[in-house]
């Protein structure tokens, strides 16, 4: 009986919630194929002009040039602030630490409406207008959290003596920064980096509640879903689709094949020197 | 690069203030600790205190030359109207109910990618489970309305088949919500999950089978106690993601079942006028939320040290 459940059940079931994962997203991208303006099955004749159409399509184009810009701007922000945020939660030990931490990881548990509406209210209070650099300030408030645990995680796996070998042959800090600390975390880095940028050209509800007029991708998506479903939308979704997973499993791998690299040439790196 | 900045080491003012750092505790605290306090107050503390102000004001922005009102109305609002206390209890339930039901349908997945599938394939079934969730919420959302609808992938399949009473309605109500927000809370138990078991010795398990224990006495005894802390973070971030879902709700529920996050989200959508309700709905959400969550997590690790 458990034979029977761990050689047929289980990975029945695994294989089950693939298609669960999967089959929607491949009936939206045949969807785009729909030679008729209406979302509905059965198929029976075929198109390749929503997916070229869609293309053309002025709005579409600009939200996604804006979500771009945002993710990038954003992805900045966050690898900036959250690097030396990390370094100060290694830094510090006992009660400081781990308020330290919960603040940090705060934005990340409190309900995402709640911290955009919070933000919302506070930019108008500086003087900050909705628009493009309002998202991507929130986009990095709910980015850091992660940016900071990627880091740690890396910064936790090293060890003192490379520092202080580096100090003992006259180092100084920034040396040592530079040097050694930096490459050091250059994979966490990278993840980061893909990671964020990836978390902020989907997040739809920053972008809503701070926007203003401006439409990142996925907020013009939910606007026209509102109004109606044409096989475009299926078109355009389904290419969004594809470039964020094919850069999402690609920056995996990167940052995969980097670390195990780093790790081998900085064991074994004076031998390569 | 190091050249560079062994020639810095020329400037006595260069040489001055990383001396100053090397050996000055109070410099060193000071540079480190500034980006996280002002990061911490500037996203999160000013905020937050801001967000608890306005809940008291009477109207917001408080008008030119005037003086802010203190009203507890945005409160006590929030009791007055059953269709606020509706939904919010809605909300509740809700996020407990898919929190549960996500743990039920990923523990298996997690399991299987985890104990049972071989070694060298581990990797890339995860990121075979991974990579659609790299999509955003509103495109898997459009995914599931494609499927759903009554003229959907599904109806078109069941009146193929031959199921009479097609098109069945399948769109816009609890089930379908649920199984649209399952789809994207799925990464969020699957990966605590999966670190915890990972890390469960295969030799305790193999041990316990050699004894005699047969394997749901293994599961329930070493599988399900060793992997509890997975099961409790997976389900506070799911439960903390569902609560404040908005734009899933409003594409694949029902109208007449909204949920309280997509109330607040309303609230602010409109107009500025009721921005304090809006923040004092907020506030007890999040209030709510949190400590339910506390709670939860509170109770399953002191069961934990009893047990142990």
């Amino acid at each position: 009986m458990s034979m029977k459940l761990r050689h047929l059940a289980l990975p029945g079931l695994f294989w089950l919630f693939v298609a669960y994962l999967f089959l929607p997203l491949l009936v939206m991208a045949a969807m785009g194929f729909r030679d008729s303006n209406f979302v509905a099955f059965p198929i029976h004749s075929w198109t390749t002009k929503w997916y070229s159409e869609v293309l053309l399509d002025r709005d579409v184009m600009e939200a996604l040039w804006l979500s771009a810009r945002v993710a990038v701007f954003s992805t900045l922000i966050s690898v900036a602030v959250g690097l030396p945020v990390a370094f100060a939660v290694a830094r510090t030990s006992g009660i400081a630490r781990g308020l330290l931490i919960a603040l940090i990881l705060l934005p990340a548990f409190l309900p995402v409406v709640v911290s955009a509406i919070s933000l919302r209210i506070f930019i108008g209070r500086i003087g900050l207008e909705t628009g493009t650099a309002a998202i991507a300030f929130g986009h990095a408030v709910g980015s850091v959290p992660f940016v900071v645990i990627m880091i740690l995680t890396r910064l936790n796996t090293m060890g003192r003596n490379m520092a202080d070998a580096a100090r003992n042959l006259g180092a100084d800090d920034v040396i040592i920064l530079v040097r050694i600390v930096l490459p050091y975390l250059s994979p966490a880095l990278l993840g980061a980096f893909m990671f964020c940028l990836l978390l902020s050209f989907e997040d739809f509800v920053r972008s809503f509640f701070l926007g203003g007029f401006e439409q990142t991708f996925p907020v013009l998506l939910f606007a026209r879903l509102r109004f109606g479903f044409d096989p475009g939308l299926a078109a355009i979704s389904t290419i969004v689709l594809i470039a964020t997973t094919g850069f999402g499993l690609y920056a995996e791998r990167f940052v995969r094949k980097r670390s195990l690299r780093s790790e081998t040439s900085l064991t074994s790196g004076a031998k390569n020197d | 690069m190091t050249s560079l900045l062994i020639h810095l080491r020329r400037f006595s003012v260069y040489r001055g203030l990383t001396d100053l750092y090397a050996r000055s505790p109070l410099a060193r605290l000071l540079i480190v600790s500034i980006v996280p306090l002002l990061w911490i107050l500037g996203t999160t503390a000013a905020p937050l205190a801001q967000m608890v102000i306005v809940s008291f004001y009477e109207s917001f922005p408080v008008a030119e030359g005037e003086t802010a009102r203190w009203t507890l109305a945005n409160y006590a609002s929030f009791f007055e109207r059953p269709l606020y206390l509706t939904a919010f209890l809605r909300s509740f339930v809700f996020a407990t109910v898919v929190t549960l039901l996500t743990l039920l349908v990923v523990f298996p997945i997690a399991y299987y990618i985890a104990k049972v599938a071989p070694r060298g394939r581990r990797t890339r079934l995860l990121l075979l489970v991974i990579a659609p969730f790299w999509v955003s919420e509103i495109i898997r959302s459009f995914a599931w309305i494609v499927m759903l609808a009554n003229r959907g992938a599904v109806n078109s399949f069941l009146s193929f088949i031959g199921i009479p009473g097609t098109p069945v309605e399948l769109l816009y109500n609890n089930v379908s919500l649920t199984i649209g927000v399952i789809y994207l809370t799925s990464l969020y138990m699957l990966l605590p999950l999966y670190a915890a078991l990972e890390k469960i010795d295969d030799n305790v398990l193999e041990a316990a089978a050699n004894l005699g224990a047969p394997g749901w006495r293994r599961f329930l005894r070493i599988v399900l106690p060793l992997s509890r802390d997975g099961v409790v973070a997976g389900c506070s971030l799911v439960f903390l993601l569902v609560i404040g879902l908005y734009a899933m709700p409003q594409l694949l529920g029902g109208p007449g079942n909204t949920l309280f996050a997509t109330t607040i989200g309303q609230i602010f959508a409109k107009a500025g006028a009721s921005w304090p309700q809006g923040s004092a709905f907020s506030i007890i959400l999040t209030g709510a939320a949190l400590a339910y969550v506390g709670l939860f997590v509170a109770i399953f690790q002191r069961r934990g040290r009893g047990g142990a």
